[in-house]
């Protein structure tokens, strides 16, 4: 058996937090780190700094070093969890919890006879309860909790922790066995047990102690501990052991062998040195550990544990995620799901998600996931709507940490972005440079699924799509192999990457030429909608007519109640000049009656800034798309009849058109390039949608795929006129005859 | 009277949001690098969306160097007084004196209740903040030798040992709307720190101060003892309007300097979480309000206590 039950051995310093000079014991906590310690903590004093401030406060002046917080029994739960969670987030998941009696198991009458003591390990338990349960923000419900210590009556959820912080049990070993309800505590609701011998003289007898504490022999605590865990359906070694250790002198050759039978006898895999001493703290870590780690051998195999095995779904083999990418990995048990689960439209349940930092381990991500007989969902940015990018008890492969943006020729403005990356982060990387990139409309769509299908934004006719700045990619295909691809290299599929990407891969990194930018206008104009079809044909001949530095959208929402029907009308005028901007806004401001107007000049930069919330969708999105070359009196009035009849409740045309006209269409898989506007509306009914939309087909020249949930086949030759669709499946049988990438705007290898 | 003489100062109000924890921490130090004096947090224990604020205080304290720091509000009823006490007075060690404590009694009880809290009447809650007060000073009073004890109806400590006391003067800001607050804060408190936004009119802030002075004399204090802030919002930037805080940095500044003038404010925290606005309210409005009240008061800047 390994030394520690599997867990690698880590050392840590628990620390006197002072009274009214608590700078030094920031000092040392900062040393700590500096020495390699793996954990610091602090005691809680009378008098002394409120331990959990001086925490946030190191954890602010740390990097590294992981953060291990006391939770008493007079702590209210679930603010302490709250808290704890709100810590784990800024530090990126460097806490870990000490739940302590505050030394009520060390009063007489551990035996559990007395009363008191029993009451204090009932309420840690309950308070574990609610902890547990305040972090579970995947769990839609309010957390209600009815116990003898403890009452909530519907409290909100989360935030989930960002990663799942262990929970320790304090006890303090003496002659005589360990509290039975603290050992019963730690087996069934813990992480682990964390022996806290009270620093005697004789520093031998406490590690005599702590040996006793954890003995594994039969009959003793460690073998007590052991049964109670199996007892409350647990591995043994999902629960790390921990114990506080005195500095002591001689040496260090002495110290080592017996903390060395104290790791072996009692299983330890954590050793918290209780010493404020620099001195020590430098010894131990240079003299100590280092002889302690290479004694106590590399074998390791983590169990995860069963607060979190319990959530995992049928059909995925969860011990066989490729190593690389298990540490990074989300399970539906673990903290992090609740920030993965679901997309900006989407709620979703995927039974794991894979979190490649490499293209490399993109590629492992697929061959694994090919293995499993799940759905495979790929998610860049999580806006997806055809590309649907998470599911129900599948794979979702969420490439949000290859998000590099870097400059590889500033002559020649050609940059790589990393499909993770958001349009937002691309524009501020630019911004310094004075260029940008053409994207969407809305700075929180990722890169990956935009990039791979065509890119309608804001300076649509100035620039073109953002496809038509793709210059060349990296993919990692069906079979987990990585290849480049541009004009030279595998140039039908860099044809085909531009217009149907993700049918053939995850693009690993994009390489885009991008454009010059300076300051632009920016106006958001509300106009009466009441007459919606005349609206639309004037702002449509509006555009038409405009200069290419023009680009806007339209927006027409679901009439309310007694009031009028509105259009919203987003433009951005590539000018910094006042003058130019009024100009160019004059002509589409007058499509409608103007009710209200905004106009402001500002950096690209800003109107794709948008924060990074978290993605909390629910339900599908039911949606139509399509490219039409005119808005005719005839489109326009169907669809002035589409907005009233109530199947959508919004309705957005952008304008296309312009230089994203002055590329051929065979030029890429983007094959509607004669279209001067892009459509889409969203309804409340697949059927009433669908009906609805179907009536309007014959005005349409093609279908944008990213805003298309229709998945009728029919549709397939809407986006993809030949003869680019069969070229586009002659590509798919190459490259993903199986079909892996399908859960998109798919591309199905023959006629189905 | 007006105008208490209190020299000036400005802060942010920035959204506790734990959607992105680093962007909020962010805003602090654009709120320190804009010359602000003061960086805020609403606190709402209950509420999933934020962080926790004590911890947030803690980290944003560790991450900037010189700004004050406080809670705008800290919920009482889910922050018993002698932890607060106590970690209040650390931070203010750690953090150099850059702390103060804006306190509230506590309003959303439904959801203090199902934090596990407990559910007071309003006035009940006023009762218990005046015993909190009591129980922070009392713990904040480290030369004091004598045994602590304090039997109150809401909190009871029995023979704590006193400390660690504060590096500076933490001022105790009551967010207060109702005249049993106001008359609170004229009898124990530092500062009154109401919401533009949840005032009525004008009128309604100086009758407030008016409560607060009258109950200050009472207890033998002079009223410039309480300093005035306020939370305000409104639109920085674009053309003049006749609305309040609704416009352009020089017509912000004549305002706040109004009220500093007429209404007795001289701490102004802006709710914002832009980091435009915060750099416009740093850098544009707040030295010209500092200097139209220097004008008027005829004297130089920051001449009160």
């Amino acid at each position: 058996m390994s030394t520690g039950y599997g867990h690698p051995l880590r050392f840590g310093v628990l620390l006197t937090p002072g009274g009214s000079e608590p700078e030094a014991a920031v000092e040392r906590a900062r040393l700590a780190e500096e020495l390699g310690y793996d954990l610091v903590s602090f005691l809680d004093e009378p008098a002394g700094t409120d331990p959990w401030t001086l925490l946030s406060w190191v954890a602010a002046r740390t990097s590294r070093v992981r953060l291990a917080a006391g939770v008493g029994p007079e702590a209210d739960p679930a603010v302490a969890a709250r808290a704890a969670a709100s810590l784990d987030l800024l530090t990126d998941g460097r806490v870990e919890l000490v739940l302590s009696t505050d030394g009520a198991d060390r009063a007489d009458g551990v035996d559990g006879a007395d009363g008191r003591v029993g009451d204090v390990v009932g309420r840690l338990g309950e308070a574990v309860d609610v902890i547990r349960g305040i972090w579970a923000a995947h769990h839609r419900s309010p957390l209600t909790f009815d116990g003898e210590h403890h009452r909530l009556e519907g409290a909100e959820r989360g935030p989930a922790p960002a990663h799942n912080i262990p929970l320790w049990v304090a006890a303090e070993p003496r002659p005589g066995p360990l509290h039975p309800g603290l050992l019963r505590l730690a087996a069934a609701k813990a992480d682990g047990l964390f022996l806290t011998p009270e620093a005697p003289e004789d520093p031998e007898a406490a590690i005599d102690a702590a040996a006793d504490g954890l003995s594994p022999a039969p009959g003793g605590p460690g073998a007590e501990i052991d049964a109670a865990a199996e007892a409350a359906g647990r591995d043994p070694r999902e629960l790390r052991r921990l114990a506080r250790i005195a500095p002591r002198s001689g040496p260090a050759e002495e110290w080592v062998a017996d903390l060395l039978a104290l790791i072996r006898a009692g299983g330890l895999s954590t050793l918290l040195l209780a010493t404020d001493d620099p001195g020590i703290l430098r010894r131990f870590a240079e003299e100590v550990a280092p002889a302690l780690r290479a004694a106590s051998g590399a074998e390791r195999s983590q169990v995860k544990s069963v607060f979190v095995r319990r959530h995992r779904r049928d059909g995925i083999d969860y011990d066989a995620v490729p190593a690389a990418l298990a540490p990074t990995a989300v399970e539906p048990g673990d903290a992090g799901y609740a920030r993965v689960r679901s997309t900006y439209l989407r709620g979703g349940s995927p039974g794991l998600v894979l979190r490649p930092g490499t293209p490399g381990e993109a590629g492992q991500a697929v061959v694994f996931a090919r293995t499993q007989p799940v759905k495979l969902s790929i998610r860049s940015g999580g806006h997806g709507i055809s590309g649907r990018s998470t599911n129900n008890g599948g794979i979702v492969i969420d490439l949000s940490r290859l998000n590099a943006i870097e400059v590889l020729d500033k002559a020649a403005r050609r940059v790589r972005v990393g499909p993770g990356a958001r349009w937002s982060d691309v524009a501020a990387a630019l911004a310094p440079h004075g260029w940008a990139l053409s994207s969407g409309d809305y700075g929180g769509v990722g890169v990956g699924g935009l990039a791979t299908s065509g890119g309608i934004g804001w300076f649509v006719r100035e620039h073109g799509l953002t496809i038509d700045h793709l210059r060349a990619v990296d993919l990692v295909l069906a079979d987990g192999s990585q290849v480049h691809a541009d004009e030279e290299e595998n140039a039908e599929l860099f044809w085909g990457v531009r217009g149907a990407g993700a049918n053939f891969g995850i693009v690993t990194s994009f390489e885009f030429e991008v454009d010059e930018a300076g300051d632009v206008g920016f106006a958001q104009l509300v106009v009466d909608a009441s007459d919606t079809a005349a609206l639309l044909e004037r702002w449509g001949a509006a555009m038409e007519a405009a200069p290419r530095d023009l680009t806007s959208s339209l927006i027409v929402g679901r009439a309310q109640l007694g009031q009028p029907l509105i259009g919203q009308i987003m433009a951005v005028v590539d000018s910094d000049d006042a003058e130019t901007i009024v100009n160019r806004l004059q002509p589409v401001a007058a499509a409608a009656p103007l009710l209200d107007y905004s106009i402001q000049v500002l950096p690209y930069e800003e109107v794709m800034r948008v924060g990074h919330g978290q993605h909390d969708g629910q339900g599908e999105p039911v949606t139509r798309a399509a490219l039409a070359d005119h808005l005719t009196p005839e489109l326009s009035a169907a669809a002035a009849r589409l907005v009233a009849s109530g199947q959508t409740y919004f309705f957005q045309i952008r304008a296309v058109g312009g230089a994203a006209s002055d590329v051929a269409p065979d030029a890429t898989a983007y094959a509607g390039r004669s279209a001067n506007f892009q459509l889409v509306a969203f309804g409340p009914s697949r059927r009433g949608l669908d009906a609805a939309w179907d009536g309007l087909l014959h005005h349409f020249n093609g279908l944008y795929i990213n805003f298309e949930t229709d998945l009728r086949p029919e549709r397939l030759h809407d986006a993809y006129p030949e003869p680019t669709l069969r070229r586009l499946r002659a590509l798919k049988r190459r490259y993903d005859p199986d079909n892996v990438f399908r859960d998109n705007f798919n591309v199905t290898p023959t006629e189905p | 009277m007006p105008d208490y003489g209190h020299d000036l100062k400005f802060g942010s109000f920035i959204t506790p949001g734990n959607a992105s924890p680093q962007e909020v921490v962010a805003l602090a130090q654009e709120s320190e690098a804009a010359g602000l004096d003061l960086v805020t947090f609403q606190d709402h224990p209950y509420q999933s969306a934020f962080l926790d604020t004590w911890t947030l205080l803690s980290y944003v304290a560790a991450k900037t160097e010189r700004v004050h720091l406080s809670g705008n509000v800290i919920n009482l009823p889910l922050r018993p007084p002698a932890v607060l006490a106590r970690a209040a007075a650390g931070l203010d060690l750690l953090s150099g004196g850059r702390f103060e404590l804006g306190l509230g009694a506590g309003g959303f009880w439904d959801a203090i209740a199902a934090m596990g809290g407990r559910r007071l009447s309003p006035g009940q809650a006023v009762d218990a903040l005046s015993e909190a007060i009591d129980i922070i000073r009392g713990l904040w009073d480290a030369d004091n030798r004598s045994l602590f004890r304090v039997d109150g109806t809401y909190y009871r400590v029995d023979g704590a040992k006193r400390g660690p006391a504060p590096a500076h003067d933490i001022g105790i800001w009551l967010g207060a709307y109702k005249p049993r607050m106001l008359r609170l804060i004229g009898a124990k408190a530092d500062g009154w720190l109401p919401s533009l936004p949840y005032m009525k009119s004008l009128d309604e802030l100086a009758a407030a101060n008016a409560t607060i002075d009258a109950a200050a004399t009472e207890a033998g204090r002079d009223p410039s003892a309480v300093r005035r802030l306020i939370n305000i919002g409104g639109r920085l930037g674009g053309p003049r309007s006749d609305r309040l805080l609704t416009g352009p940095p020089e017509q912000w500044a004549e305002q706040l300097a109004a009220l500093t003038l007429e209404y007795g404010f001289s701490g102004y925290i802006v709710m914002a979480d832009d980091p435009g606005t915060i750099r416009a309210f740093g850098q544009e409005v707040a030295p010209r309000v500092r200097e139209l009240v220097a004008q008027e008061r005829g004297g130089v800047p920051g001449n009160a206590r």
